[in-house]
């Protein structure tokens, strides 16, 4: 343990320390010490002192006591320090103690609100180089961070681009499967076209002149066409795999389903090019009306906007399937 | 004994007041606290001693803080602040430790 005394306080003291034991059960008997001649007033009533003396470092200086010569300055008979300073404690207060009060409260005060406001910001008192390392290690953490950050940003803009792409391919899916779905026949279709009706009481026309009538359509255009037989309310959406028969003379099947006349046959396309394509010399119309077997009559209509919606049940291929070599060319 | 309820008053008050620290006495303070502790642990010494004296004792007490805060400033306008405090801080730790050990050779003997 450090020691700062000076030498000569030290010695003294170590020797007067044993002689003081014996005086000890005088100083409770009498306060005021005869044997120290040095020390004026009562050792109990220490704050009647009336000497100037500086109780910090200069003490020694200041101490009347001649303690210099072999150690009178703690004397034998003056009660015990602890004594003392109990007696201190518990001495009956007096005016001066309450400005001892004061000033040590405000003592106590300042070093808990110091100890606080350190508790505050602990930066504040450390020192530079712990102050460079904790900077130069932040630094190091947002260069970091910065690299993470532009990373993830990269990562979002991928993906933000991506979710752009894959919605430009959904939409160009679906837009073909809805143009698919129209030739396939399996949705509704829309648009400017005919509608042909043909009054055919004695079931004169054959599905041969039925599939020339579509197949005239189709080379004028006809993306969407439909055919309802009047007579018995059924409809057929006329696709790739359609066929055309009869039966018995008297009955016309369109894709397997019967039809009965008046049949009106629903075309989507350039209204202009679908009835001149009916309407030719020896065309359609001129065949069915020019049978001369009876009262079979074509009538063209073009509307700017007509709706096929009879739907095709399209029917998995048994045996056709995508030849390999053809490829996805999309 | 008022000493004592004084000591325990103001740091009940400290930690009962949120008070900060003004900005301009935020250097000054720990100083002021340590020099004011030399005071007191000198004062204490004093009373052992049997000569105890309060008004050598206030005297001393707002004197030495007055002078370390002021030795402080005086660095902080020199550009020598830090060092000052440090110097400062040494020799009234030094002086502390003095009058505590004093203080306990009285109170133990040893």
């Amino acid at each position: 343990m450090p020691d700062p005394t000076p030498g000569p306080d030290d010695t003294g003291l170590d020797s007067s320390a044993s002689p003081a034991e014996p005086a000890e059960p005088v100083a409770p008997a009498s306060p005021a010490e005869p044997v120290p001649p040095a020390d004026p007033a009562s050792p109990a009533e220490p704050a009647e002192t009336p000497e100037p003396v500086e109780e910090t470092a200069e003490r020694p200086a200041a101490s009347p006591q001649p303690f210099i010569p072999g150690g009178g300055r703690f004397t034998p008979a003056a009660p015990s320090g602890t004594k003392r300073l109990w007696n201190a404690v518990r001495q009956r207060p007096d005016g001066g103690q309450v400005l001892v009060a004061v000033l040590v409260a405000l003592l106590g005060f300042g070093a808990v609100l110091q100890v606080r406001a350190d508790d505050d910001d602990a930066l504040a008192n450390a020192r530079r180089d712990d102050l460079v390392q904790i900077l130069d290690g932040l630094r190091r953490q947002a260069d970091r961070l910065d690299d993470h950050v532009a990373e993830l940003e990269s990562d979002r803009r991928d993906l933000v681009s991506g979710a752009d792409t894959e919605a430009a391919a959904l939409e160009q899916a679906e837009e073909r499967a809805r143009s698919t779905g129209v030739l396939a026949g399996t949705i509704a279709a829309g648009g400017p076209g005919i509608i042909m009706t043909i009054s055919d009481p004695d079931h004169d026309v054959a599905a041969y002149t039925m599939l020339r009538a579509i197949n005239e359509l189709r080379v004028a255009g006809a993306e969407a066409i439909q055919i309802r037989g009047g007579g018995n309310d059924a409809a057929v959406r006329v696709v790739a795999s359609t066929s055309f028969e009869n039966p018995s003379a008297d009955v016309l099947t369109v894709g397997g389903v019967e039809l009965e006349p008046p049949y009106e046959i629903v075309a989507i396309g350039e209204p202009g090019e679908l009835s001149g394509s009916m309407m030719f010399a020896n065309g359609v119309v001129a065949s069915i009306e020019g049978d001369d077997k009876g009262g079979a009559e074509a009538t063209v209509d073009e509307y700017d906007d007509l709706t096929v919606d009879v739907l095709h049940e399209p029917q998995a291929p048994q045996y056709a399937r995508p030849a390999p070599e053809d490829g996805d060319d999309e | 004994m008022i000493p004592l309820a004084g000591l325990l008053v103001g740091i009940l008050a400290g930690l009962y007041f949120d008070v900060s620290v003004p900005l301009e006495l935020q250097p000054y303070l720990p100083i002021a606290i340590v020099a004011a502790l030399d005071a007191v642990f000198g004062g204490i010494r004093a009373v052992i001693e049997g000569i105890f004296n309060d008004k050598v004792f206030v005297v001393s007490f707002i004197a030495n803080v007055l002078i370390a805060a002021f030795i402080v400033f005086l660095g902080d306008q020199l550009g020598v602040g830090s060092q000052l405090s440090t110097a400062v801080i040494v020799v009234l730790g030094i002086r502390i430790f003095t009058n505590v050990a004093t203080i306990r050779r009285h109170i133990f003997h040893a």
